[in-house]
């Protein structure tokens, strides 16, 4: 582990951050405690896919499979086969790294370029829908309905609102801090040789398969653990949503627009726009049916074509110019930029 | 025993026999050159040594062992590597993070960045840790790449073309780690174009053309070689 991963846990300003965070529930009234929710949500499937997306540079459409997996696997297996809803959380886990796994020897049995990768993950992720909707232990087109949450923890029940905010804050802290400790250990340094040049990887003794599936079933896996949680929280599990690849879109977008690769740049990207997202669509989607989308779609144009690379890099080259020096996380000085 | 022991290597891309049964020994302690024409092979070579391509006949040996078909990264770990003769480039990687991920191949995380550290000050690019590879001069990029040979501990390394595009003054840092290296006991194996630089490196070397080893021996022996003469300038014309 690089020392710079312990620097950064004893600094005070991510724990002042974690411990406002927690105090948020006390004041904020439940439609906006439920905005923040969903920001923690996607601030955790942002963080998870950005360690295959971001840091290893395979554009995964899969990750719907992974959360699928997690919220209807899980619920499937409480209401029709009676299994405590802990032990679904682990095999959807374990169904999920396994399913990961088999993408990464796909990926690496028929060496597949870029765009291949992207569009075999995405048609295995429409397979998995289809596969939801039309299996009746997993609910079919219907979904499930899981039984009221009465905050008892041994039945994976957090009592609702502030309860699931607390545990989607401990998920989204989880994914980010599994990230960023990736980033400071060889296989982040594994993944991004990989991801900028993967001949020069190999060349160097890099294990290309070994690292692109260990990030796929770290990945695969904890975005089955959030989609478990995610489910409980809504009491629904709804396919359409959860199973879809719209999600996965919707993640990729988000990591996006906060800056790929860097382990707080799907984090941010989250906490803007899923809250714009929301707020937009409580002010405009009463106006005309649509309105919010093609606003929330315009201000996403706008980020990407001022900074392509993402807010975040931006952000920190202009903090490294204030105080003239410090080189950001993940990313190259500002030599050229 | 030699270190690396290439027998009888043949390589056919469709109707192109890029290496046609190709044989030669390296002994430990070396630095054998291996010169030839644009096209004569030499790269392809490189490529079935190191495990980017497999020989459709022959066999290679490393310190006794067939590597044939073993993966790269088994290869870097037990000791041999190879350079790139067209750069290689890092979109969002610094100096110090790729040559770290070189160094990643025998050490531990904290050991190998203090170790590239030293190795990216040893070939002479001291200072330019944080830069992005792509902002470095050609020479500086030809650093690189040997830096990160070096990084992963090699026992024999096989550089392709670190010279290339260099002015004369240009290749005497990359050439003087290369000494350096050798006298650490590193055995080196290298393609070049520039004559007068694997004249003056190479204690042996070999000659590619078309496929084919044509001529072995000392450079000054090589020089003097009618085969080589001919592959380089042409048949003589006796008129």
């Amino acid at each position: 582990m690089k020392p710079a991963f312990f620097q950064a846990l004893r600094n005070p300003l991510w724990w002042l951050l974690l411990a406002a965070l927690a105090m948020l529930p006390l004041g904020l009234p439940s439609y906006y405690l439920h905005i923040a929710t969903l920001t923690l949500v996607y601030v955790a499937l942002g963080s998870a896919w950005n360690i295959v997306g971001g840091v290893g540079g395979q554009i995964s459409l899969a990750h719907s499979l992974f959360v699928g997996t997690g919220a209807m696997l899980a619920s499937a297996m409480l209401l029709n086969s009676g299994i405590n809803m802990w032990v679904g959380l682990v095999v959807a886990a374990l169904v999920s790294g396994l399913m990961g796994f088999l993408i990464a020897v796909i990926d690496f049995r028929f060496k597949l370029g870029h765009l291949s990768f992207a569009l075999i993950t995405l048609a295995f992720a429409e397979m998995g829908e289809i596969i939801v909707i039309g299996w009746d232990y997993l609910g079919g087109a219907s979904g499930l309905f899981l039984p009221r949450d009465k905050g008892d923890f041994s039945a994976f029940q957090f009592g609702g609102g502030e309860g699931a905010f607390y545990v989607m804050l401990f998920l989204a802290a989880l994914s980010v801090l599994v990230s960023f400790a990736i980033l400071n250990l060889p296989l982040g340094y594994y993944l991004r040789t990989i991801r900028d040049n993967e001949n020069a990887a190999r060349a160097i003794g890099v294990n290309i398969f070994r690292n692109k599936a260990l990030a796929m079933v770290i990945s695969a896996v904890l975005a089955s653990i959030i989609g478990t949680a995610y489910a409980r929280y809504l009491t629904f599990a709804d396919p359409y949503l959860l199973s879809s690849p719209v999600l996965t879109i919707e993640i990729v977008l988000m990591a996006t627009v906060g800056g790929l690769g860097r382990s707080m740049g799907p984090a941010l990207g989250a906490l803007l726009l899923v809250p714009l997202g929301e707020i937009l669509r409580g002010k405009l989607g009463g106006v005309l049916p649509g309105l919010h989308y093609f606003v929330y779609g315009g201000v996403v144009v706008a980020v990407i074509l001022a900074t392509p690379r993402g807010l975040l890099p931006l952000i920190q080259e202009r903090f490294a110019r204030l105080r003239g020096n410090a080189k950001p996380e993940g990313s190259v000085a500002s030599s050229g930029a | 025993m030699a270190l690396l022991s290439v027998q009888g290597v043949t390589k056919r891309f469709g109707g192109l026999t890029a290496v046609n049964a190709v044989s030669f020994d390296v002994a430990k302690g070396e630095i054998l050159g291996i010169i030839g024409p644009n096209g004569a092979g030499k790269t392809t070579l490189f490529s079935l040594i190191s495990g980017f391509l497999t020989p459709d006949e022959g066999d290679v040996l490393f310190d006794g062992q067939s590597i044939k078909g073993v993966p790269t990264h088994v290869q870097v770990d037990r000791g041999l590597v190879r350079s790139f003769q067209i750069v290689q480039t890092f979109a969002d990687m610094d100096v110090l993070d790729v040559v770290t991920t070189a160094a990643l191949a025998k050490l531990p995380m904290v050991e190998a960045i203090d170790f590239a550290a030293q190795t990216i000050r040893r070939v002479g690019l001291g200072g330019k840790e944080y830069l992005t590879p792509a902002v470095l001069s050609l020479q500086d990029k030809k650093l690189l790449e040997v830096a990160k040979c070096v990084a992963t501990q090699p026992r024999l390394i096989l550089l392709d073309e670190v010279m290339a595009g260099l002015t004369m003054a240009e290749t005497e840092a990359p050439l003087a780690v290369i000494r350096e290296l050798n006298a650490s006991g590193v055995t080196i194996v290298m393609v070049e174009h520039v004559m007068p630089v694997i004249m003056r490196t190479a204690t042996r070397i070999a000659v590619i053309n078309f496929g084919e080893k044509i001529a072995e021996g000392t450079p000054q022996g090589i020089v003097e070689d009618k085969r080589v003469i001919e592959a380089y300038f042409g048949e003589h014309l006796d008129a």
